[in-house]
């Protein structure tokens, strides 16, 4: 497998913060990863997920990316990512076709193909029967869906994934679950983060972890568990992280 | 093309849901300059439309009281009722209680004070040409003055009006009565005829002309005055929806989402930018239709608009941009909605105020004045002064449009730096 991104030293210190967010943290992300990125509070996941999508700057460090081109710039890759951030990034006062048919027009796809991908996207999703009203009205779990669904938008080939079940139902999460599964398997590379070990240690086949913006782990997960002589993802993170609240 | 296009869409989309939101914003200014228009022009016409209620309290022994209470009653200024027993007392409580708001003592001796001093005054002039003696002059009185009660709420301009027609009418009572002496130490028995009604009615009258450069006569009311004036104010308010909505998108998900997207928040400024000016400018069209067509079927003066048509679209284009570019500035710099609206509005409130919105700036102190220039709001006024009021062409109006555009320039760098600190765009 190829690296997409290259992540190569990257350290990050907030103004104003008297220590780095992230410290000198290098992986690579090959094609068609399911890459879990697992810490405790304030380990430093969204960060670097801000910093791999260019939401924030890095202090320190450099990220190269890779396409079938060779390597870009960020600016190129863009059209080619997708990102689906922790908090929902709508509008509300929108339905999810006026907030899709917003996205897609920002990629620059074409009004008719947008039409039908949008169709498609809110089937997939169970949001056929909403797709006009507005969706500050939604429940959680459909939030998260419309929240997903403009991530992936533009077809990427790589998707940023910030907690995407995080308060949602059973059922949502299920059927986040099963799409991303999907959109893994039809070539997308997934980049992940979450709370729920147990959810991560079906989907992903990579894993990393943070703890105090510092790389401790980054294998695959049944090569980690041999290593550390546990069973579980969860066990592995509390022995790798420590049993203390991180507030 | 498409991008702006597709984020245009989009801020129309997010205003026309917001129902409330949007009858609001063109319902609320048009109620503005409704009621202040109808204030002003009520309290207009409480001073030149006999509307302006005067009790008067005639305790002249004389006739001159009444001679004096006619002559007001003869003015149309007032709405006259007599009540000659009250006392001062009862005259205070009659205003603080009843509708009244001014009141006005006639004293004792007034008749006999008034004639004693013609008296006096005719004889001294006589005995200069030596056709009277000074040993025919009577006593001096003491001259008690007249008493002017009134309504503390009462404003200060209002006194003086009324102030300035006591005094005119004293004159003219005191200039007759001292004729009629004059002529009676003369000799004769009474004025002669029509020499009277040339003197009371024969004055130089004072024609009114304000300074125009058109051919037509603007005559300044208050439609002419609030329309702009309030419309101005209410394009300068939209700073707390369109600064606060700013702060809302920059603080939510979808501004992080818009980082991801090859497409930069600049379009999202640029888009809000078309979206609120087209707002703005519909506001005033609909403001300006309302003045000149509405206005008159409710008894309040119709708005005349300007000769100079593309001056005025010129103006009001760049005062909606001058409105919306303050937004913007507020809502790129505020960290939050809280901030947005509150510092929005109370600085609007103040440019308005030192920029002539509420009261004209030249009855404001000189260094008010100087400093009200600094209030894009009162350029924008200037510029619909100049188009209402002084058939304003090109070369008036330039500085109020060098003003605009640079006011508009500053806003539009400033929030540019601080996109680019933020590495927004």
């Amino acid at each position: 497998m190829s690296s997409v991104i290259e992540i190569q030293a990257i350290s990050k210190q907030y103004p104003g913060a008297a220590e780095y967010s992230l410290n000198t943290v290098s992986f690579g992300i090959e094609q068609g990863d399911k890459l879990g990125i697992f810490g405790p509070n304030g380990a430093g996941k969204t960060t670097l997920i801000s910093i791999i999508c260019g939401i924030i700057q890095q202090s320190d460090g450099k990220i190269e990316y890779h396409n079938e081109n060779g390597s870009v710039d960020l600016r190129s890759m863009l059209f080619k990512i997708g990102y689906v951030p922790q908090d929902f990034s709508f509008y509300p006062e929108l339905t999810p076709y006026q907030n899709l048919m917003y996205f897609g027009a920002l990629y620059g796809i074409q009004k008719a193909e947008l039409k039908i991908k949008i169709e498609q996207l809110l089937a997939v999703l169970g949001l056929s029967h909403v797709t006009h009203k507005k969706v500050g009205k939604f429940s959680g779990g459909m939030k998260r869906r419309v929240n997903l669904a403009i991530g992936i938008i533009n077809d990427p080939d790589i998707l940023f994934l910030d907690e995407p079940t995080v308060g949602v139902d059973v059922q949502s999460k299920n059927a986040i679950m099963t799409y991303l599964e999907e959109l893994n398997r039809s070539g997308t590379t997934i980049i992940y983060t979450s709370h729920h070990m147990n959810e991560g240690q079906e989907f992903c086949n990579r894993i990393i972890l943070l703890d105090k913006g510092t790389l401790i782990a980054n294998d695959t997960l049944p090569a980690l568990l041999e290593a550390h002589n546990e069973s579980s993802l969860e066990a592995l993170f509390l022995r790798l992280t420590g049993i203390e609240y991180r507030d | 093309m498409g991008k702006l296009l597709a984020s245009i869409k989009k801020e129309f989309l997010i205003l026309i849901n917001d129902k409330v939101g949007l009858l609001l914003m063109y319902l609320m200014p048009i109620l503005l300059v409704f009621i202040i228009t109808l204030v002003q022009d009520s309290t207009f016409k409480l001073v030149n439309d006999n509307n302006l209620e005067i009790i008067i309290v005639n305790k002249d022994k004389g006739d001159l009281g009444d001679t004096l209470i006619s002559h007001l009653a003869s003015t149309g200024t007032f709405s006259i009722s007599e009540h000659h027993e009250l006392s001062e007392d009862g005259i205070q409580k009659t205003l603080l209680d009843g509708n009244e708001m001014l009141a006005v003592k006639i004293p004792a001796n007034f008749s006999e004070s008034l004639n004693a001093k013609a008296k006096n005054i005719s004889i001294g002039m006589l005995s200069e040409f030596e056709m009277a003696d000074m040993s025919d002059q009577v006593e001096e009185l003491n001259i008690l003055p007249l008493e002017m009660y009134y309504d503390p709420v009462l404003q200060e301009t209002f006194r003086f009006s009324v102030l300035s027609t006591l005094y005119s009418h004293l004159s003219i009572l005191e200039n007759r009565l001292m004729i009629e002496q004059l002529y009676s130490e003369m000799g004769f028995d009474e004025i002669p005829e029509g020499m009277e009604d040339q003197f009371m009615n024969n004055r130089i009258g004072i024609e009114q002309v304000s300074a125009n450069n058109s051919s037509g006569q603007v005559i300044p009311n208050s439609t002419q005055h609030n329309v702009p004036a309030w419309s101005i104010f209410a394009m300068f308010f939209m700073v707390i929806s369109l600064g606060g909505n700013i702060v809302k998108e920059r603080l939510s998900g979808s501004f992080v989402r818009l980082q991801t997207i090859p497409a930069s928040f600049s379009l999202v400024l640029i888009s809000k930018l078309f979206m609120y000016v087209f707002v703005a400018l519909t506001q005033l069209a609909i403001i300006f239709a309302l003045g000149k067509f509405v206005f008159p079927l409710i008894g309040l003066p119709a708005l005349v608009l300007p000769s100079n048509i593309l001056g005025l679209i010129v103006v009001s284009f760049l005062s909606a941009l001058s409105a919306i570019s303050f937004a913007m500035l507020v809502g790129t710099y505020a960290k939050t909605q809280e901030q947005a609206n509150g510092f929005g509005a109370i600085t609007v409130i103040i440019l308005a105020a030192i920029g002539g919105i509420w009261v004209p700036s030249f009855v404001m102190p000189s260094y008010l004045q100087t400093i009200g220039n600094a209030s894009p709001l009162h350029w924008c006024l200037e510029g619909y002064y100049t188009l209402f009021l002084k058939g304003g062409d090109w070369y008036l109006l330039s500085p109020t449009l060098l003003f605009l555009i640079i006011f508009i320039l500053a806003c539009q760098i400033l929030v540019y730096i601080k996109l680019k600190i933020q590495n927004y765009i």
